[in-house]
């Protein structure tokens, strides 16, 4: 008896908490970044750090052997400087699919409301040579995998749990405060207990971390957690993305926008004749988006990327009523042949010819800021402490701008024989990134609610705007400086 | 006014008081009194105002944030001196394998070649702080924020704390445990001067001490004594002037709070210069320690601590290595 006892109380202390430095929650670009960053840095590769993700990351494992055909259709653009952290600081450049990505130099935004206003954006003025690179999402979490494995063979060691979910967090701290709350007595234990998160897992073991770092999304548990209040709105838009066919690959390497009431419309380019369109639209147009005909839907793009308000309304109509309604076809290029040949080819993008099969898909579009990123061992990064209308493409780069910033803070720390959990150490990371991305956020929707409208006044205001902006070529360059990241 | 006139009060030397230059002078008559009270002892009143302050010492928020923020700024001054003045190549080292180190400024020499040689020199650092196992001492650690630090580092071996409050200690020592990284620490209820002398540290700290203790050069002495060669005693501490009293105590204690009022006594800075001249007075000691550096730092509300260019005013760090 007494001997079954004795191993039961070994057992149980042998399952104790596992003490962690790092626990990461979340396993996208951004947590996936931030462990590989962490680990190659020579300051902080002695972390012990575990990254947790609840499904399961077999499918991103595959694409480094075996890539699908079709782009997929989460394609993100990255800017020079997001490139630049990716190539010296992570090391996991070397590992992107180089056949998968496109660099671009030019951006065109255009006015559906008015014909002449439009903006032309020329990257060849920064140093970097392009103004962004288009990538996948899986591409990207690909190479991070490959990277932190490779770091793995030189000995540098890391945990990924995946096909595992957060069950809950506490803390001997927390349940330390509750039991003198609700004793009213001020128990001694508040004094000695540990305010290290303890993180209980799906598959039964639990973690106990100097720091918690939350990449988990707009959704964060780590940030309720935090109790880290997230403020912001919907947009009441939903984001359509698909993957589709040019008529030909097109050399000029542009980016395109068109700015229609319902939302900017984009076609980006990847390599060949493939492309990413993101289209921001009504909740009422992004269910017909989604459910005309693959047939209809690549001419709807060429209608919404050359048409006038007016007949975009009648053919969205007509398609409301039913979506398959194949006489838009007919409609379509009717409307567009009172374009001059000459001004489609010159000033719009090469037409649409097919949709890659299952490529559609909507999101619900908001803005979403957190108060802060850090509170004490608890620190957000990516869409867990903001989410950004995907106008400017900034989301995915912002989430690598919040990486290298935390990094070195915690590199900071650790130089100094800090306590990494500290917020003395973590502090700087809120002061340096949160205002810069708060402003950025704030351009985004800006311009998201001055495009959304026909009202005359405005309408006349923003062309006059661009018209200007456009000639002021070094108001331009700035631009282009701020928005690359440079 | 009430409120000035505690810090009005303590500015002008008080009479019977021995200030700076003087206090650092009179170790030898102070070996009488060695054998009741300490001669690092702070006075009673000031004992009682740092147990009082235990309970808080770790709430970066509270109380002791200045000093939390301060701790950063030593931890840099501690990490990049003993960094710029390891010794890159050791005596007899080949030509060919030696880390070079132009005898000019850097900045003169083309970008790509200025980096080589600052990445090169960089690296041996590392190589050079990576096998190291060095011992260190914090006198007056209090609730041991610089000592957990200390106790951090990768090239730091074993960190000893001593102080003379208990309550402070009982606070470190509560605190230590709840680190599960902190086995190379060790508190003790300990002056310097009843610590063995043939126990011999590379790093020897007394941050923010010196102000609050009656015998400062004998605490020096002893902390002199046991430092080995090419180890560091580094000390900060308040120069005695109007600046100082209008930060540290007007500002800091009675008008914005930033610390708790009694914490600083303005007869008992010392300046910089004093400290210089007291290692240069004494020919064998100047012969065996030279000052290396010494920087001013002050407190910016917003910002943090900061380090200033002129170490003659206001707060400051010095660094003193052992050379023989």
């Amino acid at each position: 008896m007494l001997f079954k006892r004795l191993l039961a109380t070994a057992a149980k202390s042998v399952q104790g908490p596992v003490l962690q430095d790092v626990v990461i929650i979340g396993g996208g670009p951004a947590g996936l970044s931030l462990l590989a960053a962490l680990k190659s840095s020579s300051i902080t590769r002695n972390l012990k750090c575990t990254l947790v993700e609840g499904s399961s990351l077999e499918g991103i494992r595959e694409f480094a052997d075996s890539p699908p055909e079709e782009y997929t259709n989460r394609v993100v653009s990255l800017t020079p400087k997001s490139v630049e952290f990716m190539q010296s600081k992570i090391g996991n450049w070397e590992f992107m699919n180089q056949d998968r990505i496109k660099f671009y130099n030019n951006i065109i935004a255009y006015d559906s409301q008015d014909r002449t206003s439009r903006i032309v954006f020329d990257g060849s003025a920064i140093e970097a040579g392009f103004l962004a690179v288009m990538a996948e999402n899986v591409n990207i979490q690909s190479s991070l995998l490959q990277r932190i494995s490779q770091l793995k063979e030189e000995g540098v060691d890391s945990t990924i749990l995946d096909n595992t979910k957060v069950l809950s967090i506490g803390s001997a701290l927390k349940e330390a405060e509750a039991a003198s709350e609700s004793t009213n007595i001020m128990s001694e234990n508040v004094a000695t207990a540990s305010d290290w998160p303890i993180v209980n897992l799906s598959d039964g073991s639990s973690i106990q971390t100097r720091l918690l770092v939350g990449a988990d999304g707009f959704n964060s548990p780590v940030r309720k957690y935090a109790g880290i209040q997230s403020r912001g709105w919907a947009y009441d838009r939903f984001g359509v993305v698909a993957t589709v066919k040019l008529q030909y690959e097109d050399y000029r390497s542009i980016g395109w926008q068109r700015f229609l009431t319902t939302g900017p419309l984009a076609i980006l380019p990847l390599t060949e004749d493939n492309a990413t369109i993101v289209w921001s639209s009504t909740p009422e147009l992004s269910e017909i988006l989604i459910a005309c005909d693959e047939q209809i839907f690549p001419e709807l793009v060429n209608a919404a990327m050359t048409l006038d308000e007016v007949s975009l309304n009648f053919i969205y109509a007509k398609l409301k009523k039913n979506p398959n309604d194949f006489s838009v076809l007919d409609d379509i290029p009717w409307r567009q042949s009172r374009l001059k040949v000459n001004d489609l080819e010159e000033n719009y993008p090469l037409p649409v010819t097919e949709v890659v099969p299952g490529s559609r898909a909507r999101f619900p579009l908001k803005l979403s800021h957190a108060d802060t990123y850090t509170s004490a061992r608890i620190a957000l990064v990516g869409d867990a402490a903001h989410t950004v209308h995907p106008l400017a493409g900034q989301g995915l780069n912002m989430g690598q701008g919040d990486v290298q910033a935390l990094v070195e803070a915690i590199e900071k720390g650790v130089t100094r024989g800090m306590d990494i959990g500290s917020t003395l150490v973590l502090e700087p990371y809120t002061s340096n990134q949160w205002p810069g991305n708060h402003v950025l956020m704030g351009v985004c929707d800006k311009l998201h609610k001055i495009f959304s409208t026909d009202w005359y006044p405005i309408v006349f205001l923003r062309g006059f705007g661009m018209k200007n902006l456009n000639m002021l070529d070094f108001v331009k360059d700035m631009m282009i400086k701020n928005i690359s990241g440079r | 006014m009430n409120i000035l006139k505690g810090a009005i009060a303590g500015y002008g030397p008080r009479k019977n008081v021995v200030l700076g230059l003087v206090r650092l002078a009179s170790t030898s008559s102070s070996g009488a009194s060695s054998s009741s009270v300490k001669d690092t002892a702070i006075t009673e009143d000031e004992m009682s105002h740092f147990n009082a302050l235990a309970s808080s010492w770790w709430d970066v928020d509270g109380p002791q944030r200045i000093l939390h923020k301060m701790n950063l700024l030593r931890m840099d001054f501690i990490h990049t001196t003993i960094r710029e003045h390891l010794q890159l190549n050791e005596p007899n080292t080949p030509v060919e394998d030696e880390i070079y180190v132009p005898a000019y400024g850097l900045e003169l020499l083309p970008k790509p070649i200025r980096n080589r040689i600052i990445s090169e020199q960089e690296n041996k650092r590392d190589e050079i702080l990576g096998k190291s196992k060095l011992k260190a001492l914090d006198v007056g650690c209090g609730g041991g924020i610089l000592t957990e630090s200390l106790a951090r580092l990768s090239f730091i071996h074993s960190v000893k704390g001593i102080d003379l409050s208990s309550d402070v200690l009982q606070a470190a020592k509560v605190h230590q445990l709840k680190d599960p990284q902190l086995t190379k620490l060790q508190y003790e209820l300990k002056a310097i001067e009843d610590l063995p002398s043939n126990q011999q540290y590379d790093i020897i700290t007394m941050f923010e001490m010196l102000e609050h203790v009656t015998y400062p050069a004998k605490v020096l002495e002893e902390a002199l004594s046991r430092v080995k060669v090419g180890g560091w005693v580094f000390i900060s501490t308040i120069n005695r002037d109007f600046v100082s009293w209008f930060t540290t105590i007007l500002m800091g204690e009675h008008l914005l709070n930033i610390v708790p009022v009694g914490t600083h006594t303005l007869d008992k800075y010392i300046n910089q210069t004093e400290i210089k001249d007291w290692i240069e007075s004494d020919s064998d000691r100047s012969e065996k320690y030279k000052v290396v550096r010494a920087e001013g730092c002050i407190y910016l509300p917003a910002y943090g601590w900061k380090f200033t260019e002129n170490p003659n005013v206001g707060n400051y760090f010095m660094a003193i290595q052992r050379k023989k």
